[in-house]
C-alpha cells in the first residue's frame, strides 16, 4: 500500500505542477469571472449618444408631439432609471440581492446615467412626400448637414388612430443605413405607445387607467420547508442542477484524460517496465488511479468552492442542499472510477495518443449522452428516460445528480439503486481494467482494437 | 553456496509463439552470470519472469529464496533493455522516487543518491531535469535507479547497448563493482564479446531453450581449439592447399589470414606441421573457441552452422556499431 501511495503522490504531483494544468484550472474560472462580471459592462441596452432628426409625417395629428415628449432627453433618462430599477428588483427576487447581484447589474439606481440621445423630432406637414423625405435618408454625412443628421423618417396615417374599415392602418418607419437597432427599438416604441395612447383618448378612455387596470405585480413565490420559508428562485432552480452536473463531467474527465495521457507517456517512454520491476501492474494501476482522483478531487474542491462562493455573494446559499454537495462527492468517486479505469487500460494497450482515439470513442459517448440530454432531463426529471438512465452507469451518476438537484428529485430508493448500479459499474471497469493493464502495459507494436482488448481481458491470471 | 535464482522447468507461450520452452536453471548467490543468445532467443522473456513482470504458463521458479519473485522485488534492482525515465522530473526526484518505490527508507535516499551521481560524474547534474541530459548521462541515471537500494540480486537485460566504447568501460567497471559488493548479478547479452569479460558463469538460450549452462572457464577449456589462425607468406597462396591436408575441415578467408577450421579429435602435433608444409606461413596461431564457435557448435544440429554464424556475426556487428 505504500508503494501505491508512493505513485499516487507522484502522479497527483506531477499533474498538478504541470503548466497547462494550471493554465486550464485557472482558465475556465477566468472565463465565468468575465462572463459574469465584466461581459455586462461590454454590453448595454441602452442606445449609445446619438445625436440627430427623425421626422415625422403625422397625418392623423395627434402622435407627433407625443413623439417629440417620448425622445425628449427627460423621457428616455426617466426610462432609463426606472428599467435599471426593474431590473435590480428582477434580480433581487431571481438572484439574491448580495454585492454580486450589484456588480452583476452594474451601477445603482441613483448613480448618474451616460449620455443619452439627443434626438431633435421634427413634424412636418401632412401632405409632405414621405418619397423626397426618404431620399433625404441616403444622403451622406459629410459635410454633416447644417439642421442635423435625418435618423429617420416616422410616417402616421390617419387611419392608424382613428378606424377606418375593419380596423386601424399600420405606422411607417423608414431609417438611415447602419442606424443602431436598439437606437431603432426606441422609435418603434415611442411611435407604438404614441399611437396606443391616441386611440386610446379617442375612444374616451385614459391611457393612465388602461395601464392601471392591466397592471397585476408578480411577488415571487415562497417555497416552505421545514427549517422556514425563502423565496422561489425558479431561474436558479433551473442554472444549478445543470452546474452540478457540468462540475460532475469537468472534475471526470479533466482527471481521467490526464490519467490516459500520463499512462500513455510512462509507456513510450519506456519507464513501465522499470516501475513494473518495483511494482505489480496493479499496484501501478491503482496508485494512478487515485493520484489522478486525487486531481479530480482538487479541481472539485476548487470549483465548487468557488460556485459556494458565487451563491453566498448572491445571498443564495440557501439553495444549495448541503445532501446534494455529499452526493456530488460520491457520484463523482463511482462514475471517476468507471471512467478512469477504462481511461487507464486504454492507455496501456496504446503507444501514442492518436492510436487511442478509435478506443476512446465508446467511452466519450459516455459524456455524449448526459450532456445531450440535460435539458430534457433538467426539464423533466422524473420522465422514463431520466428514471431508466439513473441506473445505466457512469451516465446514471450524472444522470441522477441532475435529477436530484431540480426542483422535484427522484424517491430515495431511485438514488440508492443508481448509486448501486455506479458502484456495479466501477467494480466491472476496475476489473475490466486490471485485466487489461496487466497485458497491455508491456505489448508495443500494432494498436490494438477493442476485441483484443476483451481478449486480454479474457487471459487468466 | 544458497541459490540466487532457481527455475525448474518454466514454459512461456505468447499466443502460438513458445517463448522459452521448460527452462530449468539454478544461478547460485554471488555469481556473475551471463544469459547469451541471438535476438528474439527468449533472455527478455525469461528475465521478466524471474522479476514478476510476466508469470510462466508452467513450472516453478524461486528468487532470493522467495516463492514467488513478487516477494523479492525490493531486493531485486533491474535495468530493462527499454529503457526511460520521467522527462519532466528532475534527476534527484526521480532517483528518489525510484528508490521508494524499491521500499528504501527515505533516510537514506539523499545520500546514496548524491554518491552515486558523484560516483558517475553527474554530481552538477541533480537538479536538471531528465530531458536535458545527454542519451549518455540518461543511461546512468537509468543504471543508478537499478542500484541505488543496494540489491542483493542485480539483473541487467543488454545493459551495453547504445553505450559508446567509454560508458561501456564505465558500465562493465559498475557492474564488477556491484558483484565485489557482494551481489548477485545476471545480466543478458547478444554480444558474446561482452559475456566473456564479465562473466564467471554463463547461460545460453536459442529457441527459448537452454542449450549451455556452466562456468565460463570450464565452458571454454572443455572444448578443444579446433581453430588455426593461419597467415600466409604470399598474399596471393591458394587457401585450397591447406583444405587438402588431412584433419582440416574448412578453411574461412578473413582478411589477410585464414581461419583453418580442424576435424574434431584431430592430432595438433601432427595437423600443424602438415599445414606449414602444404603453404608457408608468417604466423599460425592456435585459438581457443570463443562462446560464439561454442554456441554454433551447440545449436548447428537446430539451424545451419553458416547461417548460425552470419547470424552472430551480424549481431556481434550490430553490438560492436
Amino acid at each position: 500500500m505504500r508503494k501505491v501511495f508512493h505513485v499516487a503522490a507522484r502522479e497527483f504531483i506531477a499533474t498538478v505542477t504541470a503548466r497547462g494544468f494550471l493554465f486550464g484550472i485557472l482558465l475556465t474560472p477566468a472565463i465565468v469571472l468575465f462572463m459574469v462580471f465584466l461581459l455586462p459592462r461590454f454590453t448595454t441596452k441602452s442606445p449609445p449618444r446619438v445625436d440627430g432628426v427623425v421626422a415625422v409625417i403625422d397625418r392623423s395629428g395627434e402622435a407627433g408631439a407625443e413623439l417629440a415628449h417620448y425622445l425628449s432627453p427627460a423621457a428616455i433618462r426617466e426610462r432609463r432609471l426606472e428599467e435599471r430599477r426593474r431590473l435590480r428588483e428582477f434580480a433581487a427576487s431571481e438572484i439574491g440581492s448580495g454585492v454580486t447581484a450589484g456588480a452583476i447589474l452594474g451601477a445603482a439606481p441613483e448613480e448618474p446615467l451616460g449620455e443619452v440621445p439627443h434626438i431633435t423630432v421634427v413634424t412636418l406637414a401632412p401632405d409632405a412626400d414621405p418619397e423626397r423625405e426618404k431620399e433625404r435618408l441616403k444622403l451622406s454625412l459629410a459635410p454633416r448637414p447644417a439642421d442635423g443628421v435625418l435618423l429617420a423618417v416616422a410616417l402616421v396615417p390617419a387611419g392608424a388612430v382613428v378606424r377606418e374599415g375593419d380596423g386601424f392602418d399600420d405606422y411607417h418607419l423608414f431609417v438611415r443605413s447602419g442606424l443602431d437597432d436598439r437606437l431603432v427599438d426606441e422609435l418603434q416604441a415611442g411611435l407604438e405607445g404614441c399611437i396606443r395612447g391616441a386611440r386610446l383618448r379617442g375612444s374616451g378612455i385614459a391611457p393612465e387607467l388602461v395601464a392601471e387596470l392591466v397592471r397585476v405585480e408578480r411577488p415571487p413565490a415562497r417555497v416552505v420547508t421545514a427549517e422556514g420559508e425563502r423565496k422561489a428562485s425558479p431561474l436558479m432552480n433551473q442554472m444549478l442542477p445543470i452546474a452540478f452536473m457540468v462540475l460532475l463531467m469537468i472534475s471526470v474527465i479533466t482527471s481521467s484524460s490526464s490519467l490516459l495521457t500520463t499512462t500513455i507517456e510512462e509507456k513510450s517512454n519506456r519507464i513501465v517496465e522499470l516501475l513494473l520491476s518495483a511494482l505489480s501492474s496493479r499496484e501501478l494501476m491503482t496508485g494512478k488511479i487515485l493520484g489522478q482522483m486525487a486531481v479530480g478531487l482538487l479541481i472539485l474542491l476548487l470549483y465548487t468552492g468557488m460556485g459556494l462562493g458565487a451563491l453566498a455573494s448572491f445571498t443564495l446559499t440557501g439553495l444549495v442542499d448541503p445532501v446534494i454537495l455529499l452526493f456530488l462527492l460520491v457520484f463523482f468517486v463511482l462514475s471517476y472510477f468507471t471512467v478512469a479505469a477504462l481511461m487507464a487500460a486504454v492507455g496501456s494497450a496504446v503507444s501514442e495518443m492518436r492510436d487511442a482515439q478509435p478506443l476512446m470513442m465508446p467511452v466519450m459517448m459516455v459524456f455524449m449522452v448526459p450532456w445531450l440530454l440535460m435539458v430534457p432531463i433538467g426539464s423533466h426529471p422524473n420522465s422514463l428516460m431520466a428514471v431508466v438512465l439513473s441506473f445505466v452507469p457512469p451516465i446514471g451518476s450524472f444522470v441522477t445528480l441532475l435529477r436530484m438537484a431540480s426542483g422535484t428529485p427522484p424517491p430515495l430508493w431511485q438514488v440508492v439503486l443508481a448509486v448501486a448500479a455506479g458502484a456495479a459499474g466501477a467494480t466491472a471497469s476496475l476489473w475490466f481494467a486490471a485485466k487489461v493493464f496487466r497485458v497491455g502495459v508491456l505489448m508495443y507494436g500494432k494498436p490494438p482494437t477493442l476485441r483484443t482488448l476483451i481478449r486480454w481481458a479474457r487471459i487468466p491470471d | 553456496m544458497a541459490a540466487a535464482i532457481v527455475l525448474e522447468g518454466i514454459t512461456k507461450t505468447f499466443g502460438p509463439t513458445t517463448a522459452v520452452r521448460d527452462f530449468t536453471l539454478e544461478i547460485p548467490a554471488g555469481a556473475l552470470c551471463g544469459v547469451i543468445g541471438p535476438n528474439g532467443a527468449g533472455k527478455t522473456t525469461l528475465i521478466r519472469m524471474i522479476l514478476g513482470i510476466l508469470f510462466p504458463d508452467s513450472g516453478r521458479l524461486s528468487v532470493l529464496g522467495c516463492g514467488s519473485a513478487f516477494g523479492a522485488r525490493d531486493r531485486v534492482g533491474y535495468l530493462p533493455e527499454e529503457r526511460g525515465l520521467y522527462r519532466k522530473m528532475r534527476v534527484r526526484e526521480f532517483l528518489a522516487y525510484m528508490a521508494r518505490i524499491k521500499g528504501m527508507p527515505d533516510g537514506d535516499i539523499a545520500t546514496e543518491a548524491a554518491a552515486w551521481l558523484g560516483r558517475v560524474g553527474l554530481a552538477d547534474a541533480a537538479d536538471r531535469r531528465c530531458e536535458e541530459l545527454s542519451k549518455g548521462m540518461q543511461q546512468k541515471v537509468q543504471f543508478i535507479t537499478s542500484v541505488i537500494h543496494r540489491p542483493e540480486l542485480l539483473i541487467l537485460d543488454e545493459p551495453f547497448s547504445g553505450l559508446d566504447p567509454v560508458n561501456q568501460r564505465l558500465m562493465k567497471d559498475l557492474v564488477l563493482g556491484e558483484h565485489r559488493r557482494g551481489a548477485t548479478v545476471l545480466f543478458s547479452t547478444h554480444i558474446m564479446q561482452h559475456a566473456e569479460e564479465l562473466c564467471d558463469h554463463i547461460v545460453m538460450i536459442h529457441r527459448g531453450a537452454k542449450v549451455l549452462d556452466g562456468s565460463l572457464r570450464a565452458t571454454l577449456e572443455a572444448r578443444d581449439a579446433r581453430i588455426v589462425v593461419f597467415e600466409p607468406l604470399d598474399s596471393g597462396a591458394d587457401p585450397a592447399a591447406l583444405e587438402r591436408v588431412e584433419g582440416v575441415q574448412g578453411v574461412e578467408r578473413d582478411a589477410a589470414s585464414w581461419n583453418v577450421l580442424l576435424t574434431p579429435a584431430v592430432d595438433l602435433a601432427v595437423v600443424i606441421p602438415a599445414l606449414a608444409a602444404a603453404v608457408t606461413p608468417v604466423r599460425i596461431l592456435l585459438r581457443r573457441p570463443t562462446l560464439e564457435d561454442i554456441f554454433i557448435d551447440i545449436v548447428s544440429g537446430a539451424a545451419g552452422a553458416d547461417g548460425l554464424r552470419a547470424g552472430l556475426k551480424e549481431a556481434v556487428g550490430e553490438g560492436n556499431a
